[in-house]
C-alpha cells in the first residue's frame, strides 16, 4: 500500500524541485479551468448569491463529487490508502474558527466579488479589482498572523483533530460518497430551477440553458457511475473499505510510540494484548488491557475515529490478529513488545500513575503544528 | 448563442468535472490539494520580512515560515499559485479575454468598487488564516476528502455570502 504515487511531502533535495514543478503544472491546470469556467469575472461569481447564475455551485460541487468519488474508487481498488491520503491533505477540524472563518470569508466574497483563488485568476485576466482583492488577501493574512497570538484560545477552539464525515456518521466512505453525489445532483437540478425563476425577474440577463443538456447528462453519468463503482469495491473480499491493512502489522519502535503517546495521545489507541495480570502490573500509559483472546470483543471493527491502533505484545507481533484486521485505520505493533518499551521508552511521571484503561482521553494539550494542511 | 465569443465559458458541469480531475490528479500523484490563500500568506510575511526582519524572527509562526525549508517560497502552494496565474493568463488570452480593466456592477461607482475589492480581500485574508484555508484549500480540497471541518467551513461560506448579499446589492445588481 502506498500513500500516493509521488508524495510531495516526502521529497528531498533534487526530487523536491521536480515536485515544485509538479505544483506549477497542477496550478496551471487549476487556473486554466477556473478562467474557462468564468471565474475570473466578479459578475459571474457574485450572481451565485443573487440566484441568477449558479455556476459557482455547479463547478464547485461538480469538482468535489468528481475528486471525492475518484479518490474513494482508487482507495477501493487498493491503489491508495484513503485515510492516509486524506489526513495528509486536509487540515484537522477546529469547529469554531472554521465556522466563524467561513462566515467572514463568505462576507468577504460577496463584498470583493472573488474568493482568494479566483482573485488570482481575475488578476491574471488583467482585472484591477482582482489584483486589489488579492492584495487585500495578502494584507489580511498577515494581519491575522499578527493578532493570532492574542486570540490563541479561539484559534484552536473546537479541536477535533483529523476528522472525516464518514467517521462522524459511521458509514463506509463509498456509501457516503454516493450519498453526497446524489445530493449534489439534486442541488444542481434545484439550482437550475432557481436560475430560471430569478433570471426571468431581471431583464437583460441571458436565459440559462434549460433541460437535460448533453453536458449535464455526461456529467451526471460520470458522477453516478464512479460513485457506483466505488460502492462495488466494498464487496471485494477481504478489503474492508479504508483499512485494507493486510495482515502484516506495521512496526513502531518504543521511542516512536512514546513520542506519539506524549505529543498526540488522541491520535493513537494503544491496546496491550499481553495477559491481564502482566498488563495491570505495568503498561504503556494510556493503553487498555485486552488479552489477545478477548480482542474480538473490543469492537475494533466498529471504531470510526480514525486513530492509529498500536498493539503491544510480549515481543514482536508478526501478524495482525484476526480481530483487528477490520480496524479502519493503521494497525501497528510495538517492535520488541513491552520488553522493548521497558528498556527504551522514557518513563514520564504521569506514566506510572495513570490508570486510564480505555485509551486516549479527549484533553488536547498543545499539538505540534501540522504543516501544509489544506490551504494553509 | 448571441453572446460574443469572449463571453462564452465552459459548460459548468463539464468545468466541474475538469476541475475535479485536476484535484484528483493532485491527490493521487502528489498527495497534495489545491489552494490559494496559503501562498498569499507566505508572500505577505516575506514582504514583512523585508521591512521588519527582527519582528518576523520574534513571531513564532512567521519565523517558522522563514526558517523551515529554504525559506518563504519553498512551498507547494507558492508554486501552485504561480501556476494558477500562468494558467489564468493563457486561458484568458486564448479566449480573447485578456485586457486590463476594472470589473464592477452596473450601479457601482469606481471608488466603491476599489474600496470593496480591497476591503473584501482583507476580510478574506483574515478569514482564511482563521479557518486554515480558503474556498480552494479548505472548501474544495477538504470538501472532496470529506473533512468534517471543511464542510462546516463550506456551508458557512455560503451562509455568510447569502446573508450579506442583500446589503451590498448596489455593488452587483
Amino acid at each position: 500500500m502506498i500513500a500516493t504515487f509521488f508524495p510531495f511531502d516526502s521529497l528531498v533535495t533534487g526530487a523536491r524541485e521536480v515536485g515544485l514543478i509538479g505544483a506549477v503544472v497542477i496550478g496551471f491546470a487549476f487556473g486554466f479551468v477556473l478562467e474557462r469556467a468564468g471565474f475570473g469575472r466578479a459578475s459571474k461569481l457574485t450572481a451565485q448569491f443573487y440566484l441568477t447564475d449558479m455556476t459557482v455551485l455547479k463547478v464547485m460541487f461538480g469538482a468535489i463529487v468528481t475528486a471525492m468519488t475518484g479518490l474513494v474508487l482508487a482507495s477501493g481498488l487498493g491503489l491508495v490508502d484513503l485515510q492516509s491520503v486524506s489526513e495528509g491533505i486536509a487540515s484537522p477540524t477546529f469547529v469554531w474558527p472554521m465556522l466563524v472563518g467561513g462566515l467572514l470569508l463568505g462576507v468577504g466574497f460577496i463584498v470583493s466579488g472573488y474568493c482568494p483563488g479566483t482573485s488570482a485568476v481575475s488578476t491574471a485576466s488583467g482585472n484591477l479589482d482582482g489584483l486589489l482583492t488579492f492584495a487585500g488577501v495578502i494584507i489580511g493574512s498577515v494581519l491575522y498572523g499578527e493578532v493570532q497570538p492574542l486570540l490563541h484560545g479561539f484559534h484552536v477552539s473546537g479541536d477535533l483533530g483529523p476528522l472525516f464525515l464518514y467517521q462522524v456518521l459511521g458509514v463506509p466512505a463509498p456509501v457516503l460518497a454516493l450519498g453526497v453525489a446524489l445530493m449534489a445532483m439534486g442541488a444542481f437540478l434545484g439550482a437550475e430551477r432557481l436560475e430560471r425563476v430569478f433570471s426571468a425577474k431581471r431583464a437583460g440577463l441571458p436565459a440559462p440553458a434549460v433541460g437535460p443538456t448533453p453536458a449535464r447528462r455526461i456529467a451526471f453519468a460520470t458522477f453516478s457511475g464512479v460513485a457506483a463503482l466505488g460502492l462495488v469495491t466494498l464487496a471485494f473480499p477481504g478489503r474492508p473499505s479504508a483499512g485494507e491493512a493486510a495482515t502484516r502489522a506495521l512496526p513502531i519502535t518504543a521511542s516512536e510510540l512514546a513520542q506519539r503517546v506524549i505529543e498526540a495521545p488522541w491520535k493513537v489507541r494503544v491496546i496491550d494484548v499481553r495477559d491481564e495480570a502482566a498488563c495491570l502490573a505495568a503498561r504503556v500509559p494510556g493503553s487498555a488491557c485486552v488479552p489477545l483472546a478477548k480482542l474480538g470483543e473490543a469492537g475494533l471493527e466498529a471504531a470510526t475515529d480514525g486513530r492509529a491502533l498500536v498493539l503491544v505484545a510480549d515481543g514482536d507481533l508478526a501478524e495482525v490478529p484476526a480481530a483487528a484486521r477490520a480496524y479502519r485505520g493503521d494497525v501497528m505493533a510495538l517492535a520488541g513488545g513491552y520488553a522493548a518499551w521497558k528498556r527504551e521508552a522514557p518513563t514520564t511521571p504521569a506514566a506510572a500513575a495513570a490508570p486510564a484503561p480505555t485509551g486516549a482521553g479527549k484533553a488536547a494539550p498543545a499539538r505540534p503544528k501540522k504543516k501544509g494542511g489544506g490551504c494553509s | 448563442m448571441d453572446r460574443p465569443a469572449s463571453d462564452r465559458f465552459w459548460n459548468p458541469y463539464l468545468a466541474g468535472v475538469a476541475l475535479g480531475l485536476v484535484l484528483l490528479s493532485s491527490f493521487l500523484v502528489m498527495g497534495k490539494g489545491l489552494g490559494a490563500s496559503g501562498a498569499a500568506n507566505r508572500v505577505g510575511v516575506a514582504a514583512l520580512d523585508v521591512v521588519a526582519p527582527a519582528h518576523v524572527d520574534a513571531h513564532p509562526y512567521f519565523a517558522s515560515l522563514k526558517h523551515e525549508g529554504r525559506g518563504f517560497f519553498d512551498d507547494w502552494l507558492v508554486f501552485e499559485v504561480l501556476g494558477v496565474f500562468l494558467g489564468g493568463v493563457v486561458a484568458a488570452y486564448s479566449a480573447g479575454r485578456l485586457r486590463v480593466g476594472l470589473l464592477k456592477g452596473p450601479r457601482a461607482s469606481t471608488g466603491a468598487r476599489v474600496a470593496a475589492a480591497l476591503a473584501g480581500g482583507v476580510l478574506m485574508g483574515v478569514a482564511a488564516r482563521m479557518a486554515r484555508g480558503c474556498t480552494s484549500g479548505q472548501a474544495l480540497t477538504g470538501g472532496a476528502v470529506l473533512s468534517a471541518g471543511a464542510w462546516i467551513f463550506m456551508l458557512a461560506v455560503f451562509g455568510g455570502g447569502y446573508a450579506a448579499a442583500y446589503f451590498v446589492r448596489r455593488l452587483w445588481t
